[in-house]
């Protein structure tokens, strides 16, 4: 209980922590098809231009509203990242590191040789190859600094006569002025802070941010949006509500393994105190989300990264209520920390941003239902698997000693399995029915639907084994780990592998190199598990 | 045990259905990598999906879905699932081969006010048209092409005769860039081109422009200007734009520019290597080659997978000229007294009835180019009109309308509506199976689930 008071102060006083960038957050702008609060757009365009959510210190929202200030100053700052060295050989930059400044980089004199190369490798509209993507990137890199520290990016202003927002330069009139008095507001809070403390943002700044999107609001009440979900927005960039999940989640599990091992109930009723807090959390992240964006929350690979685990745990939770099996939640909450910590390393990848959706995945209905149905099939599946991991542990260890483990966790295996391919088989006809009422095209071949149905084949394949014996405990955790590749396949795989196409090398791109080990890792571990039984199993059959 | 008895037992072996199971999901899986090797979905149709290899696994499936039944005979209350499931799989299947048999997948393209009362699909055929007596013409060859699954090349050629003349097809290439070569001509017929530069700091195009006989004028839009070339004096359009004025007989163009404004910006007179300041952003253009009379020699490069750009095109040998002919690009062939034309295209079926484009309407996500719907209002023949949009079909005579794509002109209106065209006849199989699957599995796992919870209250 303490723990969780401690956990609860530090929450609080994160959210407390004024930076100086904190009240321009507020200001609505319209950028990529959507209005949104600065606060989002400032860490999206850091995130793209420099890689990170913050500089040396310093908050997304602050790094950006000074570009535009004082562009002197940033633009012979190293804040535009390369991380592909064919690139930075084409460029013919010898220094080390990954970090250069846009005045280099808009003096290099092979720069517009190498985007004259993309554009033709546009023109033939080919699939960019990592080089090409590295260098489509450091175009958007350059072009979104430049529209910045000119100010065109930032379309702060509704315009009542057209869909497009005006810009900063375009300002003019009280919109101007009030736009002088941020700047204004901004520099004096600065100046006015003592000389190596963090400044804080003054009353007077706040002061004109508010009166700032009074009027711009009042220029088109209707466009500006609706306030609530800009405020919602931003208490989503600052909460981390997935953050605090995987931490409960990870003193749940640390619960329950000593819950586990000394037998104490206390320690196992605060694992489960703490992982329902987590769930509530990660429950709470997605309505969020579902919120703001006005739909369900698995329209890209971030957002299922986030929903699966969410299935792994419920199945888990319900699984234990009635099989009594402790395993089933540890494992569950080991997966769910994976899961929501890989969304934090690899933001390229699973990028959270929240982009329109394609016109033809705007009919939410079929679209979310089929696709929520298919994802939470592949949680049952992953839970499978890392009851599978762990019982090939136990196969090692000793498989006379944990026999009773190993039995109630292979029936858990299965029971998962069986849900699993239920929801696939059923999820796959229901994407089907869209297919059909959205394209007049029940089954059309698709990668991803047919990825979906090679993972649903190989689980059917198992359970026929299972029927007629062919697989037993041993077999039956064994092929939990190696169908999931073929989940794995069908989620992440049919993206960065088959979707970059055979052609642009896919290896090397949105950590296809990781996935693979992660793979070939548990494909390894089972050969090894088994190579390690099988004559183990003879003498006993003897 | 008699022979059919041990023929069902072994079709009904559950190991041979985890093979078969198996199998399917492998084939399926090089149809994916197909797929994206060749950057085409009909690519993996025809080698995998549709392949001699997929329809033994899917026959194999079906004589042991029918066979296992069998053997199950007399079917007992706890077969009830497994029973709906697999008459569901084979009900499924009986589906999806009649909408490949019968069903048709198409789509149709047209401008706004154009009529359409055919349906263009995937399948492609060759046709040739000979006017024998110099006046009709009739088709006298008309064929499926599959030039994928069977490849015309010089040993094994597609030979077409022509009562007289014989007309071989000799080499193919599914996927080919389209190259055009701009080279000066002594033919005074020809039309005049031109080679240009536009460069400031941040821009450097080098382009041909070519004036085409039939129209009167050539125009690229290439973001901060338009270049157009033309034989007469053009009023402004409204762009920022270069207008190049051609006069016979002279080594000079003349030359005009207009702001977006229509207002006249500069005019004068342009010679071969000279260069003219527009004043736009410092942007200069440079007159890089005159060619008063111009041909265009096309060659087809061949791709190893499909880009948005590329095109299929095929070789033909007529009266010892060898031609290279672009999907759904006539060729006309002459002689003497007689004259052919020769299509190498997509198939066109017709729909029975006219369906007219009154309107098409866009609505782009604020403040950016991307498309957030898109609809088109249409007419059918007994004047109902109807508006069709994503997700909302139109249902008429057999056939659904889907909106499917548009094209758009360089200044970003949409010009051209693209609606996919469907018939399926087999649908409701097709979800008849699919419910029986769904319903056989709860059933199947549910009656396990029981079973399963009364071994457990009993230990």
């Amino acid at each position: 209980m303490k723990l969780l008071g401690v956990l609860l102060l530090a929450l609080f006083s994160s959210v407390s922590l004024a930076d100086i960038g904190r009240p321009l957050e507020n200001l609505a702008i319209q950028d990529a098809g959507r209005v949104k609060p600065l606060g989002t757009f400032a860490q999206e365009s850091l995130q793209l231009i420099y890689g990170k959510k913050t500089f040396e210190g310093k908050s997304a929202t602050e790094v950006v509203f000074t570009w535009l200030l004082i562009p002197d100053h940033w633009i012979k700052q190293p804040v535009v990242e390369i991380r592909h060295h064919g690139l930075k050989e084409a460029l013919n930059i010898t220094s080390p590191g990954k970090y250069f400044s846009p005045e280099e980089l808009f003096g290099n004199p092979r720069l517009g040789l190498i985007l004259q190369e993309l554009q033709n490798q546009r023109t033939r509209q080919e699939k960019l190859n990592p080089y090409y993507q590295a260098v489509a990137r450091l175009e958007n890199q350059l072009a979104l600094f430049r529209a910045i520290f000119t100010g065109v990016a930032l379309r702060l202003v509704p315009d009542p006569a057209t869909d497009t927002w005006k810009a900063v330069p375009d300002l003019d009139g009280p919109m101007r002025e009030a736009f002088q008095r941020i700047s204004k507001g901004f520099v004096d809070s600065i100046s006015n802070s003592p000389v190596g403390s963090k400044p804080k943002p003054s009353a007077e700044l706040q002061a004109a941010v508010d009166d700032f999107i009074a009027q711009a609001r009042s220029l088109a009440p209707e466009k500006y949006g609706d306030n609530t979900k800009l405020k919602m927005e931003l208490h989503l960039n600052h909460f981390h509500p997935f953050k605090w999940a995987w931490v409960c989640y990870l003193i749940a599990f640390l619960c329950m393994v000593a819950a586990m091992g000394w037998g104490s109930r206390a320690a196992d009723r605060g694992g489960w105190i703490f992982l329902l807090v987590g769930f509530a959390l990660h429950t709470y992240g997605m309505a969020l989300r579902s919120y703001i964006s006005g739909r369900p929350p698995v329209s890209n690979m971030y957002e299922t990264v986030i929903w699966v685990p969410w299935g792994v745990l419920l199945f888990a939770m319900i699984l234990e209520r009635v099989q009594k099996n402790k395993m089933l939640t540890s494992c569950a909450a080991v997966v769910a920390i994976f899961c929501l910590i890989l969304t934090d390393l690899a933001p390229t990848v699973l990028d959270k941003s929240l982009h329109p959706l394609e016109p033809v995945l705007r009919s939410t209905f079929w679209l979310s239902t089929h696709v929520l149905i298919i994802t939470i099939s592949y949680a049952a599946f992953f839970l499978a698997f890392a009851l599978g991991d762990l019982v090939l542990f136990y196969y090692l260890k000793d498989e006379q000693k944990y026999a009773r483990q190993i039995q109630s966790a292979t029936q858990s295996i299965y029971r998962s399995i069986q849900i699993g391919v239920v929801l696939l088989a059923f999820g796959i006809i229901l994407g089907g029915i869209w297919a059909d009422y959205s394209w007049g095209r029940f089954w059309g071949w698709d990668p991803k639907e047919t990825w979906a149905l090679i993972a649903l084949l190989g689980y059917l394949a198992l359970l026929h084994c299972k029927l007629v014996g062919l697989v037993r405990g041993f077999g039956m955790a064994a092929g939990s780990i190696v169908a999931f590749a073929l989940v794995i396949m069908a989620w992440y795989g049919v993206n960065m592998v088959l979707g970059a196409g055979l052609h642009t090398y896919g290896f090397g791109a949105g950590g296809v190199e990781y996935v693979t080990a992660f793979v070939v890792a548990h494909l390894l571990y089972v050969t090894y598990v088994s190579a390690v039984r099988y004559p183990r199993s003879k003498i006993q059959s003897k | 045990m008699s022979l059919a008895e041990k023929i069902i037992k072994f079709f009904a072996s559950i190991k041979l259905a985890a093979f078969t199971i198996l199998a399917i999901g492998v084939v399926s899986a090089v149809g994916t990598i197909t797929e994206a090797k060749y950057n085409d979905a009909d690519m993996a149709n025809k080698l995998v999906y549709h392949s001699p290899w997929m329809y033994a696994v899917l026959g194999l499936l079906i004589i042991q879905l029918v066979a296992v039944m069998i053997d199950r005979w007399p079917w007992k209350q706890h077969h009830a699932g497994f029973v709906l499931a697999h008459i569901g799989i084979i009900i499924l299947l009986i589906g999806s081969w009649v909408t490949q048999r019968y069903g048709i997948d198409g789509s149709i393209a047209f401008g706004i006010g154009e009529a359409r009362n055919m349906v263009l699909v995937k399948d492609r055929d060759l046709i040739v048209f000979a006017s024998l007596d110099g006046t009709e013409m009739r088709a006298i060859y008309d064929a499926p092409a599959d030039f994928v699954r069977q490849p015309p090349t010089a040993e094994k050629p597609l030979i077409v005769p022509l009562g007289g003349d014989e007309l071989r097809i000799v080499d193919h290439h599914q996927f080919a860039f389209r190259d055009a070569q701009i080279n000066a001509s002594e033919d005074p017929n020809d039309a005049p081109a031109i080679r240009f530069q536009l460069e400031n700091p941040n821009v450097n195009m080098t382009e041909w422009l070519r004036l085409d006989r039939s129209r009167k004028r050539s125009e690229l839009d290439l973001g901060p200007a338009k270049v157009v070339l033309s034989p007469e004096v053009l009023p402004p359009s409204g762009q920022n734009e270069v207008v190049l004025v051609v006069k016979p007989g002279q080594s000079t163009l003349d030359y005009l520019i207009y702001n977006k404004d229509k207002s006249l910006r500069k005019k004068g007179q342009v010679a071969q290597a000279e260069t003219i300041d527009t004043g736009w952003m410092g942007l200069k253009f440079r007159l890089l080659r005159y060619l008063p009379h111009a041909e265009e020699k096309v060659s087809y490069q061949p791709m190893s997978y499909f880009t948005p750009v590329t095109t299929s095109a095929a070789k033909f040998v007529f009266n010892g000229r060898e031609h290279w002919v672009a999907l759904n690009q006539p060729l006309k062939l002459y002689m003497k007294d007689r004259a052919y034309v020769v299509i190498y295209g997509n198939r066109q079926l017709p729909l029975g009835f006219a369906l007219n484009l009154k309107e098409f309407r866009m609505d782009k996500y604020q403040g950016t180019n991307r498309a957030a719907t898109y609809e088109s209002d249409v007419t059918t023949p007994d004047g109902q009109a109807v508006t069709i949009s994503m997700n909302e079909p139109l249902k008429y005579a057999g056939f659904t309308f889907y909106q499917s794509s548009f094209e758009q002109d360089d200044s970003g209106r949409p010009t051209v509506s693209v609606l996919s065209v469907n018939k399926d006849p087999g649908r409701w199989i097709k979800y008849l199976g699919s419910f029986l699957i769904v319903l056989g599995s709860v059933v199947l796992f549910w009656f396990k689930r029981v079973k399963w919870l009364k071994k457990g209250s009993a230990v």
